[in-house]
């Protein structure tokens, strides 16, 4: 681990047998560093997608984008029991793996005073999450979304339920190491391992367990069952869908997507996202265009 | 299907890109404009600008201000205000340039700086 461990990005990278997570996490490494000028980026990973990885992009690229690698073995029970069905665009879908045990210890897990915990398939697009850095919130995150198709409406993400508490997101959180922020992790842990129970009470929707859904219960309980009462990052949070896909990555910080009109399932318009951090829900999208987007940014 | 139905229907396609893509340059300016300083966030905007150069007017040095989670951080008007009156011109400048381009922009490819063949 490199010295100067006050700020770093926090990245989980677990493949299925579909989706190259830690291949999105190599490529979102690069942009975060040509982006933020981060160097310190974690990535936590298990043996069997190292092992990927290494092999399909090479130990120097990796070194490049990655300056600490921690390597966890998977709770094989968790990876098999929890599923979700991925789409790659409305014509596709599969249900695989999807292995967010956890996320639950980044606290525990990053080496930094400072760390903004991404998804890999956050795309850092610009410096905008250095806005972050040294803020009086010790910890933040969005329960505010736009989707990048503006005129779609899905009012069932806005909540855990119909009359529950409002949604976070855990795609982008942002947190300091304090005693607040450590009891916060510590009851995402205690509603991951009690998953049956919380989602009795908050009525979350199907089996599937969701960091946030987790995250957004612990933000409920820490401030005394106040809803919305952890701040907003600075910035918002952007999102394209499952059903949508990726034309192109046409230059540095810029995508034209095909965003599927909701009016007509299975057609799009097409949209080109550029200079705006992106949260691309279609990951095997991501991985179509990941050797263009290594390409402007290593 | 009627030529005049055919035309009028790859209209309605390039309308709502072209107000998609109207959308993305809106949200990419409202990003630009959110500015952090000493542990607080603020949004640049017309008011903020006027309200700080009133504030320079009055020859006040260091004022607190309330952010964007209405939390008090204290500033330095001076630099303060430079900052944000060069952001906020610097970003709605690009925003004009881009937005007149795209205004102008009579086909999809256009719209979105793509050969015609892609």
């Amino acid at each position: 681990m490199k010295k100067n461990n006050k700020r770093g990005v926090l990245m989980f990278a677990h493949n299925n047998t579909e989706i190259d997570y830690f291949k999105l996490a190599v490529v979102n490494s690069l942009l975060v560093q040509k982006n933020l000028g981060i160097k310190n980026i974690t990535v936590v990973t298990d043996p069997h997608s190292l092992e990927h990885g290494e092999k399909t992009l090479g130990k120097r690229l990796i070194k490049k984008a990655i300056n600490n690698i921690i390597v966890v073995e998977k709770d094989k029970k968790f990876k098999e029991s929890n599923l979700r069905v991925y789409k790659d665009t409305s014509h596709k879908a599969e249900t695989l793996s999807f292995y967010n045990a956890n996320r639950c210890d980044a606290y525990d897990i990053s080496p930094y005073e400072e760390t903004l915990l991404i998804d890999v398939d956050y795309l850092v697009l610009s410096n905008t999450l250095n806005q972050c850095w040294d803020h009086n919130n010790e910890l933040m995150m969005n329960w505010k979304y736009q989707d990048i198709m503006f005129e779609r409406k899905d009012d069932t993400l806005k909540r855990l339920h119909d009359t529950g508490i409002t949604m976070y997101w855990a795609t982008v959180v942002y947190f300091r190491k304090t005693e607040y922020v450590k009891n916060f992790f510590e009851l995402v842990k205690h509603v991951k391992q009690n998953a049956p129970y919380y989602r009795d009470i908050y009525r979350w929707p199907g089996t599937l367990y969701r960091n946030d859904y987790s995250f957004s219960i612990a933000a409920h309980m820490i401030e005394g069952f106040v809803d919305k009462a952890i701040p907003q990052l600075p910035t918002t949070l952007y999102k394209s869908f499952d059903t949508d896909d990726i034309h192109s990555a046409d230059g540095l910080n810029s995508i034209i997507m095909y965003l599927e009109r909701p009016d007509e399932p299975g057609n799009f318009i097409l949209t080109k996202w550029k200079d705006i951090d992106l949260h691309v829900m279609n990951k095997w999208a991501i991985n179509r265009v990941s050797k263009e987007l290594i390409d402007y940014v290593k | 299907m009627s030529t005049r139905l055919t035309k009028a229907l790859e209209f309605t396609n390039y309308r709502a890109t072209l107000n998609n893509q109207k959308n993305q340059l809106k949200a990419k300016t409202q990003s630009l404009l959110s500015y952090s300083i000493n542990g607080g966030s603020f949004t640049i905007d017309v008011p903020l600008i006027t309200f700080c150069k009133q504030l320079l007017d009055e020859g006040q040095k260091e004022v607190v201000l309330l952010d964007i989670y209405k939390n008090p951080i204290k500033v330095d008007v001076e630099k303060f205000y430079d900052e944000i009156y060069s952001r906020y011109f610097e970003v709605t400048n690009d925003y004009y340039a881009e937005y007149e381009k795209l205004r102008q922009s009579r086909k999809v490819h256009k719209i979105l700086d793509l050969n015609e063949e892609e």
